[in-house]
């Protein structure tokens, strides 16, 4: 079927065969590489910025693999039908020679603050009013242009009380950036409610401490 | 009857209020080094400090690119060379109890350091690779995919 010529070394008019299974064996090399099994993916659980450490699950349709050591890989080699392997210790020194560029890339993690009001009112009590030239320092410290302020409520009453009563607070806080030269701008305000409490409690209990405006400067 | 007016209006204006508008940004970048672009809208947009990310935004970086950044639930995110994932979702509205995160990891190495929605929500946040979905419990977690599809 083809003139005398050598495909891969074979003499395929004499071993017309050679040539049909050679072709085959190339176009399914084609194939399993258009399909990604030439992909893989490396997944390493590591301490976070307080040296705890979590948990994480890798999975695919042919398996899952639950990790929380530190330091431990899994690797899934060819798609989504092979299973995550069972996890490895890796040595810190080979987790650095793969992922020192992203690591060096992280920014700095964000700055909480936290701030309380006189009862039913606006105003930042006076421990709380004594912050204020922190958080300024911190915006300044970060060149910050993404700063948040939101406000929370405890579980008692009614939502509508509480997420006006929350968004006001974090509005006068904003405008007390502002009168130290915060641009507006670079802030946003919210109200999260009751529903991203500092203290975990049941429904309609008091709880001072989840009556509070948070400022996040990044 | 006013009373019912005034509590629906209230509780409209709230819904209304809380949505995260589409051109609401999810995240902020802070590091950049050498090559790194943000695709919206199939444009690319050279990766500069403090620029807004958006819902739907790709990460790219060049062979000798990286980049960091600090999502509005304080997950921190960073790449090394060569990289690129793409944000999918990212809902972070507690008091309607909107939270999720998504995002799909195309090739590269990758950092991620979980934040609220993570807490508040932890099967919520999902990272996707060619191979395989990863759940975390707040927590740090590198990824590294190689030989993209």
């Amino acid at each position: 079927m083809f003139s005398s010529r050598l495909w891969g070394g074979v003499d395929v008019d004499r071993y017309p065969l050679s040539c049909i299974s050679i072709k085959y064996i190339f176009l399914l090399l084609v194939l399993i590489v258009l399909l990604g099994c030439g992909s893989k993916t490396m997944v390493v659980l590591v301490p976070d910025t307080d040296g705890k450490t979590g948990a994480i699950t890798v999975s695919n349709s042919a398996g899952s693999v639950d990790i929380a050591t530190a330091n431990q890989a899994t690797t899934i080699s060819g798609g989504q039908q092979s299973p995550p392997s069972t996890p490895i210790l890796l040595e810190q020194k080979d987790i650095n020679t793969v992922f020192s560029r992203a690591l060096t890339a992280q920014p700095i993690p964000p700055v909480h603050f936290i701030l309380y009001f006189i009862s039913d009112s606006n105003e930042l009590n006076s421990d709380s009013f004594k912050n204020v030239p922190a958080i300024i320092q911190a915006i300044e410290k970060r060149n910050s242009v993404d700063i948040s302020i939101i406000g929370h409520t405890d579980t008692v009453g009614n939502d509508e009380y509480n997420y006006t009563l929350s968004k006001g607070r974090a509005d006068a806080v904003a405008c007390l950036l502002m009168n130290r030269g915060v641009l507006q701008n670079h802030i946003t305000t919210t109200s999260h409610g009751e529903d991203n409490p500092l203290i975990q409690t049941g429904d309609n209990i008091s709880e001072p401490k989840n009556r509070r405006v948070e400022v996040v400067v990044r | 009857m006013t009373i019912i007016a005034v509590s629906l209006l209230i509780t409209l204006a709230n819904a209304i209020w809380s949505q995260a508008s589409p051109t609401t940004f999810v995240g902020i970048v802070r590091s950049v080094c050498n090559e790194a672009y943000i695709h919206r809208d199939d444009t690319p947009i050279p990766a500069e400090m403090n620029m807004k990310i958006m819902i739907r935004d790709v990460i790219k970086t060049g062979p000798d690119g990286s980049l960091g950044l600090i999502f509005e639930d304080d997950t921190i995110v960073s790449v090394g060379p060569a990289s690129e994932f793409i944000v999918e979702e990212f809902l972070f509205n507690p008091a309607d109890k909107k939270l999720s995160f998504v995002v799909r990891i195309f090739q590269g190495t990758f950092s991620f350091l979980s934040g609220q929605i993570n807490k508040l929500a932890p099967d919520s946040v999902r990272l996707e690779t060619p191979d395989a979905t990863i759940g975390m419990r707040g927590t740090h977690v590198l990824v590294q995919v190689v030989g993209r599809r």
